[in-house]
């Protein structure tokens, strides 16, 4: 028995996109996250600062702490583009492996 | 309508059967990156309130780093092909950021932990997107042996 290309295609892209959804939603989560955390941060070091808690030294510190933090969070953004990738390669890969074993009649892969 | 034979297809999933490009989801490491993160904000709460004393301020520095080095000796032994590099290099960083508070001295209040929490906040949803990812790979192990 043959297969389809065309339907076999489409079936493997809507798998792939399907995979990658869920790991696209962890992003935005995180993202907003991170934005909303270095937000409260700055407005906590202004309060600090003005309320003389901390100095110009401590300032200068903080700001620093978090231009670092900035490498750890492309870290992270790399390995979920990754682990988006991975899971949308093998999902369509199953949608064939499925197609191959359906054509032949019997579960080969 | 354009056809295929099994010959052209067969070989191709084969070869790519099974495609990974990070390293597994470790649940340890997760549990103890959870239980940092408790420890750490607990601290800053009490650094906020003024009662985090300089010798509790100093156990806290110890056991963070401590527990850095452990997750750390973990995540390079899952380290198989170079898959686990960004973990071990984000938890390097997280390492260097409680080393950086404690050599700044002073109590590690909300004010002067943002970069911390960043970067704390990253290495955990390096965790989420690895237990995401293996738990879809169970689900597809599982749906593809019942086919």
């Amino acid at each position: 028995m043959d297969l389809d290309v065309s339907d076999l295609s489409q079936n493997m892209l809507s798998a792939a996109l399907g995979a990658a959804k869920g790991h696209a939603a962890d992003l935005e989560s995180y993202l907003k996250a991170r934005a909303h955390l270095i937000a409260d941060g700055t407005v906590q070091i202004g309060k600090d600062r003005l309320a003389g808690v901390i100095t110009d030294d401590d300032v200068k510190f903080a700001f620093e702490q978090i231009k670092e933090s900035e490498a750890t969070s492309l870290l992270a953004i790399e390995v979920t583009v990754k682990a988006a990738a991975q899971d949308a390669i093998n999902a369509a890969l199953a949608v064939a492996a499925g197609a191959i074993n359906k054509a032949i009649g019997f579960a080969l892969l | 309508m354009k056809q295929f034979g099994l010959q052209l297809v067969l070989p191709l999933a084969l070869l790519l059967a099974g495609c990974s490009f990070v390293s597994p989801y470790d649940e340890t490491t997760d549990r103890l990156l959870t239980d940092l993160s408790v420890k750490t904000q607990t601290a800053i709460a009490a650094a906020d309130a003024g009662q985090l004393s300089v010798a509790d301020r100093e156990k806290f520095f110890s056991e963070a780093i401590g527990t850095l080095e452990t997750i750390k000796a973990r995540a390079t032994l899952l380290n198989v092909s170079n898959k686990n590099q960004e973990e071990i290099s984000a938890i390097e960083q997280l390492e260097q950021r409680y080393r950086d508070l404690q050599q700044h001295g002073g109590s590690p209040r909300t004010s002067l932990t943002t970069g911390l929490r960043a970067t704390l906040l990253a290495l955990q949803q390096i965790e989420i997107a690895k237990k995401r990812s293996s738990v879809f790979s169970a689900g597809l192990k599982k749906s593809t042996s019942t086919q």
